[in-house]
């Protein structure tokens, strides 16, 4: 935007692996309007370890449930900052989708 | 309760365990001592289930049945609860949901009803006064931040609220400090009954100054090599120890 001076924008896209056969891609662009302003973008890729999965296993967590749990702690930052609705089918998400890892 | 025969495992094609014997009966504890490389973890992560470790030959059975068949979380609800050496950080996910989730399918497997949230956190807080667990790690997520002492603690924490038939504790020494060890120890002696049984894995031998066994085995190259009851083990620390070294030349500094 021309007219926001000094601006400052931070964007930060991370992405859990959830095994090998998969990948992330990002592609951060961004259009910036004003010289005064600071822009910065992140990203950064991890990965489910076996070691979390089988430390839930041990502890009687299959590991549906536990890729589950791993996958909402990854999120909770962000899914804390959604509004209600969406927080709770969110969650609900995260712990429907991952049946067939 | 466990019953090993002739147990063969590799790891990524190369030969560990070579040979395994051993009867575990409730009630006993047994410490598995032996220098580093010897197969001591191995032998506590085959009871668990871990899929890296290739059984290649002989036979577990826990209860009568073929361990070896079971996946690890059926392992961990019947009863088979392993401190790991080295406890694995889960960033995001609260000690206390974790905790709750691992308690809950352990009830559920045994028929009995879930907890709800008020009774989980009434039963942690007593628990965690068992091992002198600071009520704050609870809140915080799954080993993340925690020290090495307090990542034991936390185990041994995990150990008292699941309430195994069959714990193995890995390495729990390690890295411990003397008072640590100390709470360690007591929780572990706390937990002992005589419907439950104990596998110690060390290679220190500190710790059974205060977890006494009734049977310690020696654990070199991938066999035990010698085993002993309890009231030998004060006269064959000093002589069978020194003379295992000579006969087998390592180097070892640790188990005597």
């Amino acid at each position: 935007m021309p007219g926001a001076k000094n601006s400052r924008n931070f964007s930060q896209c991370d992405s859990l692996l959830l095994n090998d056969t998969c990948g992330a891609h990002t592609f951060p662009y961004i259009e910036v309007g004003n010289k005064s302003s600071v822009v910065e973008h992140e990203a950064t890729t991890s990965k489910i370890g076996e070691d979390q999965i089988f430390y839930c296993n041990q502890r009687g967590i299959d590991t549906e449930k536990a890729i589950g749990m791993i996958v909402n702690g990854y999120a909770k930052e962000v899914l804390n900052k959604l509004p209600m609705e969406f927080a709770v089918e969110a969650q609900n998400c995260c712990k429907l989708v991952w049946k067939e890892v | 309760m466990l019953s090993i025969k002739n147990l063969y495992v590799s790891v990524e094609g190369q030969e560990i365990l070579k040979g395994i014997n051993l009867e575990v009966k409730a009630g006993e504890v047994h410490a598995i001592m032996g220098p580093n490389g010897s197969g001591k973890s191995t032998l506590a992560n085959v009871l668990a289930g871990k899929e890296e470790y290739e059984v290649t030959a002989g036979e577990i059975t826990y209860f009568d049945e073929d361990l070896l068949e079971k996946s690890p979380e059926d392992r961990a609800k019947e009863g088979i609860f392993l401190s790991f050496q080295y406890p694995v950080e889960i960033p995001g996910v609260p000690m206390v949901n974790f905790l709750k989730t691992a308690v809950n399918e352990h009830r559920k497997h045994k028929g009995e009803k879930e907890l709800t949230a008020g009774e989980f956190l009434k039963l942690m807080r007593e628990k965690m006064d068992m091992v002198d667990m600071h009520p704050q790690l609870t809140n915080r997520s799954v080993n993340e931040g925690f020290s090495g002492g307090e990542k034991k603690k936390n185990e041994i924490f995990q150990m008292a609220l699941l309430e195994p038939k069959l714990a193995v504790l890995d390495e729990t020494d390690s890295g411990l400090d003397i008072d640590a060890l100390k709470t360690v120890a007591h929780g572990v002696n706390m937990l002992k009954s005589n419907v439950n049984a104990t596998i110690i894995v060390t290679h220190y031998q500190r710790l059974l100054d205060y977890i006494v066994p009734d049977f310690v085995h020696v654990l070199y190259n991938g066999k035990i090599v010698k085993s002993a009851g309890k009231n030998l083990l004060l006269s064959w620390r000093k002589k069978a120890t020194t003379g295992l070294k000579k006969k087998t030349k390592i180097k070892n500094e640790c188990y005597c």
